[in-house]
């Protein structure tokens, strides 16, 4: 995106608090950048990580790791392990083009929906997405209070514990404090990975599922609902609203796209190492043929606890916290984003209370709504959980394509547009997202023929 | 951007102007970026994608009252 300031004197710019604060952090960026030697490349990849890391183990949510928590007990060590690993490889495809979008435009992707398509394409994406977020969210803070109650503590106090913690990381009204504090939370996420070693997984059967992809499930209804609800803990459309405005109000620029993919690569590998871990981690109820068919984050955490121990439980439990504090954080700061940028209300963590009251009223209205919901008794909150990573693949295309719209429009995105082999890759995942969702209405709504299909 | 914003300092407003590009100011948002044109094939596209959407809604709503029934 080429300047849009008008060609005025400097002193006609309205300077903000917000632009002081991401010019402070841009200056850092400059000095590493100006200097040479494998230190500062790994100060200012230390500078530039964040909005990758941050998505994919955000992404690694309640339901998400509810989902490989099911995967592992359903079907043990095999096909789904390589599969999960694709799945962040999809991942890894759709972000990166976020990051150059965002880098190019310094424009958020609903504010960019808005812009180009103009508002009745826009308002249908921000729809889609206020619905998937706020479904995501009330199913966190499930994770949360199913995790927390594992240790006896009661729902109340744990939905509590969860907004202090979301609350507390806005306080600072810096983004960078804000990220840096979010992430050291998102990196608990790999709890899952020593729970996993308690496990004692064998080394063989996982090399040996990694390279075959075998042993391969039926091909059933069940079958078919894991599929989309691991493809749904990895690829979602608030991913893409999220590490887009994340990038802008983190100030990156074209300099630094680089650095924004391996920040991407970086967190799909460290986010596909703790979904992994939770399939292994899992794995051992499926060798003991247990039924996890309607298991919550405690009752998976109960089921491992004479197979792993009370402390491994308890980690894994905890992990469950972890993924759904942590998700709060970045979807409801992901749905914040996307208001700001529709309504052209003042947009980014870094604004003082003052001046971003719509930005963090949305933020945790949003929050506390989702909490509140959790907290009514007897609401039949299973099937939410159940279904969110599925509705996401479902409306992943749509979003996919104005994505696809967006990054290959030379007059926003100049020399760069996608090259061709990007779009084939983006094309594959749009044709992988709908195919899946497809089979799953057909599995539903005509049964005979999935089963003529080889399914049943 | 509201009004009430203080004068930034004059420091500030070098730091700003040297580090950020034009498009980065808060301000620069205001701008709109040109509408485009979708042209026709666009359109088929996002039209057949948005009714795929409702028609899945609907039957994942669907599924979600069979399971309750039963």
């Amino acid at each position: 995106m080429k300047p849009v300031v008008p060609q005025a004197e400097d002193e006609a710019v309205v300077i903000t608090h917000e632009d002081v604060d991401r010019a402070h952090d841009r200056v850092r960026v400059s000095t590493a950048r100006a200097q040479r030697g494998f230190f500062s490349r790994a100060r200012l990849l230390w500078l530039l990580v964040g909005p990758g890391v941050l998505v994919m183990l955000g992404e690694n949510d309640g339901p998400s790791m509810l989902s490989y928590a099911a995967t592992g007990a359903k079907f043990g060590i095999g096909f789904f392990i390589p599969f999960v690993a694709l799945t962040f490889c999809m991942a890894i495809i759709v972000q990166e083009m976020t990051v150059r979008l965002g880098a190019a435009t310094h424009r958020g992707h609903a504010e960019l929906i808005f812009e180009r398509f103009g508002p009745f394409w826009g308002w249908f994406s921000m729809v889609d997405l206020g619905i998937g977020n706020f479904l995501t969210l009330i199913t966190e803070f499930i994770a949360v209070r199913a995790g927390l109650g594992f240790f006896g503590v009661p729902p109340w106090i744990a939905i509590l514990i969860a907004l202090v913690i979301l609350y507390a990381a806005l306080m600072s009204h810096r983004y960078w404090t804000w990220e840096r504090i979010t992430l050291a939370a998102a990196l608990f996420n790999l709890i899952f990975i020593p729970v996993a070693l308690m496990t004692h997984p064998s080394g063989h059967s996982v090399a040996h599922a990694f390279l075959t992809w075998q042993p391969l499930p039926g091909f059933n209804k069940d079958t078919l609902l894991i599929v989309l609800a691991d493809i749904g803990a990895t690829v979602t459309p608030w991913m893409l609203f999220f590490q887009q405005s994340a990038t802008v109000d983190k100030g990156m620029t074209t300099k630094d796209i680089r650095f924004g993919r391996i920040d991407t690569v970086l967190g799909a590998a460290l986010a596909s190492a703790a979904a992994i871990a939770t399939i292994l981690a899992t794995a051992p109820l499926f060798a003991h043929q247990m039924t996890a068919d309607n298991f919550q984050a405690a009752e998976f955490a109960q089921a491992l606890q004479p197979i792993i121990g009370r402390f491994g439980a308890s980690l894994f439990a905890l992990g469950m916290v972890e993924a759904g504090i942590v998700a709060a954080i970045t979807i409801s700061a992901s749905s914040a984003y996307a208001f700001g940028e529709v309504a052209h209300k003042p947009h980014s963590l870094n604004l003082p209370m003052g001046e971003g009251k719509s930005f963090y009223a949305v933020l945790s209205v949003c929050a506390a709504a989702a909490a509140g919901i959790v907290l009514i008794p007897a609401l039949p909150l299973v099937y939410v959980v159940l279904l969110v990573n599925v509705v996401a693949v479902l409306a992943m295309p749509p979003a996919l394509v104005f994505l696809f719209m967006l990054v290959n429009d030379k007059e926003i995105m100049g020399k760069l547009v996608s090259p061709w082999w990007a779009n084939i890759l983006a094309t594959a995942v749009v044709f992988i997202l709908a195919g899946a969702g497809v089979l799953f209405g057909i599995s539903i709504i005509a049964p005979n023929i999935f089963a003529a299909l080889g399914g049943t | 951007m509201p009004t009430h914003n203080p004068p930034a300092a004059a420091s500030d407003r070098i730091l700003v102007l040297s580090s950020l590009e034009p498009d980065q100011l808060a301000r620069a948002k205001k701008h709109h970026i040109p509408r485009r044109r979708l042209k026709g094939f666009e359109l088929l596209i996002l039209w057949a994608l948005r009714l795929y959407l409702i028609f899945m809604m609907v039957v994942v709503a669907y599924q979600v009252w069979i399971a309750r029934v039963h």
